[in-house]
């Protein structure tokens, strides 16, 4: 995640540039002192799993993989992305669809286009889904001009500015029907630069104020077991790592600025971990696991008590922010927002 | 047996509207907000909410004495039946908000209970708000009631009310949170613990002492995850890229301090995938307080 202004302590040991040598770091400092990762637990049963384990970490692929990149070529049959590890042609099977605010045929894409392409477990060059220029906003309003917000996503981004599309706008009132400076918000839509441009809300407004959270009680399941919830997803910033979770419950005492504006200590009461931590996340919706690096505070996933409505009700609210690839290689989709999941500390 | 299970009703329901009535009123104090963490009244047009939280907590405080005082003799026949019929109509009413709250916005707690009703609304808040307006029909009718002379209709009266409120707390999720909120011990990985204390903790220690002379200048790295602290320093004397680890247990007496020599090697615990062939492990040295 990227510091705002430069001015912020955070993330010297939060997420950040460098967080992949210092998840490594951390884990051999802590190898060096204790013969286990996590003293004194004993481990999910999927967390002591060395396959599970490998595909977490990347080096495997038997679950989705995920691509973002430009658009530089589009046939009926053949995508061609561009990123910074260069081209990369895709094959685009019969049953192929792409979302751009809505399920369309692949062929809408032009060049140019921010795309998520999502490759199917196993496959190396075919594109199953593509999301074209979607984007996510989640935080507290801190201003309000007609259809457009501005809104605060914790001290380390810089403020987002979001519109609300005239055609969505009814549709996100629904769920949001309090649009004002310190409510909370949660907008999916696609990204016209800086801006978002709000189609689908990704959940329903919490009926409290940011600062004026209700007090939930704690949960602890984490040492002994798992913890089920909601799992999330967040925009890449470009400097953090691909894969990885955003947790809701870093210890604020490790020095972490990354406390959402205006906002007390948040309604998630979870157990304190720290960047480098591993959670094995499991999507309950679709059976898929993988072992997670934490790489930054969830600092506005803390703020919602909000549940997710993906295959049932999910017991309580947000206990992940996944990135984008994790959350689409775990079987979530994009524009539904979250998944039911259960994280345990992994190994 | 019939008359004395109609009879108790009365105070029952006037406890469970006090206590949802107080408990909804707590709740508004801390969040100033008169609406929030209300359900049903999300099935308002948003401009109607307020005033259906109003009325929602000043009927619950008005029935609640209202079928006290009309259930003795200052109340005549008609008014007692009145305020219980209101009160069965309150229950009805809410039995059929909490259907639609289900259905429409299953990710919301019913508000029942104020702060205690925060899991979503269940078969057993609905079940509950039907035995209540059930308990509610039951009352039309009663004549005016007295206390019980101390003996077996009176034991029999205490114990009708005890078993209906069990039957009640086994309806409530906000029971177990509750008494979870009661008994409720925090445990070592949600307990606040600065980074200060835990720097206290092992400048006291003796371990700390012991191997001071490697320490060199401030922590490089310090994190907290679940129940330690993990505090790194750069190690003097050493070989280049050693480290001096401590890590201190989250506990409010006499921690558990432990400390260890890191190489620059990455970590090799039991089944952990190792990069390289031929490495060697990190732990040079170890020690417990």
């Amino acid at each position: 995640m990227q510091d705002r202004g430069g001015d912020l302590t955070c993330c010297a040991r939060c997420g950040g540039p460098g967080t992949a040598a210092r998840i490594a770091d951390r884990r051999r400092y802590k190898a060096a002192v204790f013969s286990s990762p996590y003293p004194g637990l004993t481990l999910w049963p999927g967390a002591a799993d060395p396959a599970a384990r490998t595909e977490g970490l990347g080096t495997s692929a038997p679950f989705p993989a995920v691509v973002t990149g430009t658009a530089t070529d589009v046939s009926p049959h053949v995508l061609v992305v561009a990123n910074a590890g260069g081209e990369q042609r895709f094959s685009l099977p019969t049953g192929a669809v792409a979302w751009r605010g809505k399920l369309v045929p692949p062929t809408i894409i032009r060049a140019g286009d921010q795309l998520t392409v999502r490759i199917p477990a196993g496959r190396r060059d075919v594109a199953d889904k593509i999301w074209v220029g979607i984007g996510r906003v989640t935080g507290t309003i801190v201003e309000r001009h007609g259809d457009s917000l501005l809104v605060d996503e914790g001290a380390t981004k810089p403020p987002q500015a979001v519109v609300i599309s005239p055609g969505a706008s009814s549709r996100i009132q629904v769920r949001f029907p309090r649009l004002e400076p310190g409510h909370l918000v949660d907008v999916i839509g696609l990204r016209q630069g800086a801006t978002l441009e709000a189609l689908l809300p990704a959940t329903s407004q919490p009926t409290y104020r940011a600062d004026r959270m209700p007090r939930l009680s704690p949960v602890t399941g984490l040492t002994y077991g798992s913890i089920s919830g909601s799992a999330t997803w967040h925009e890449p910033t470009g400097l953090a790592p691909a894969e990885g979770v955003a947790y809701p419950a870093i210890d604020p005492a490790s020095g972490c600025a990354e406390a959402a504006a205006s906002s007390g200590p948040g309604c998630a009461s979870l157990p304190y971990l720290a960047v480098g931590s591993m959670l094995l996340v499991r999507n309950e919706c679709t059976g898929r696991s993988r072992l997670l690096p934490v790489t930054g505070c969830g600092a506005v996933a803390r703020l919602f008590s909000d549940r997710c409505l993906t295959c049932g009700t999910s017991p309580r609210g947000r206990v992940a922010d996944l990135t984008l690839a994790s959350f689409v290689g775990l079987g979530g989709d994009l524009e539904r927002g979250c998944f039911n999941a259960a994280i345990a500390i992994g190994a | 047996m019939a008359v004395a299970i109609r009879e108790i009703q009365i105070p029952l329901l006037a406890l469970v509207l006090l206590g949802a009535c107080a408990a909804k009123l707590a709740r508004t104090v801390r969040t100033r907000s008169v609406n929030a963490g209300l359900g049903p009244t999300e099935l308002f047009p948003r401009r109607l909410r307020r005033l259906a939280a109003i009325a929602i907590c000043c009927t619950e405080l008005a029935l609640a004495p209202a079928l006290i005082l009309t259930a003795g003799r200052f109340g005549s026949h008609e008014r007692g039946d009145a305020v219980r019929l209101a009160t069965a109509v309150l229950f009805l009413i809410a039995l059929c908000g909490l259907v639609e709250l289900r259905e429409h916005r299953p990710d919301l707690g019913c508000g029942c209970f104020g702060d205690l009703s925060v899991k979503p609304v269940g078969i057993r808040s609905i079940a509950r708000a039907g035995l209540l307006a059930v308990a509610a029909l039951v009352t039309i009718g009663l004549p005016p009631l007295h206390l019980p002379p101390p003996g077996a209709r009176a034991a029999t009266g205490l114990g009708i009310m005890v078993g209906e409120l069990l039957l009640l707390a086994l309806l409530s999720p906000e029971a177990g949170e509750a008494l979870m909120r009661l008994g409720y011990t925090e445990p070592c990985e949600l307990r606040e613990f600065t980074a200060k204390r835990a720097l206290t903790a092992l400048h006291r220690s003796r371990l700390w002492r012991k191997q001071s002379a490697l320490v060199t200048g401030e922590p490089a790295d310090m994190w907290r995850e679940l129940c330690w602290w993990y505090l790194v320093y750069p190690a003097s004397g050493q070989a280049p890229g050693t480290s001096l680890v401590f890590a201190v247990q989250v506990k409010q007496h006499r921690p558990a301090i432990r400390s260890a020599l890191a190489g620059p090697e990455p970590p090799s615990w039991p089944g952990q995938p190792v990069p390289d062939a031929g490495e060697v492990a990190p732990v040079m040295r170890s020690a417990a307080f």
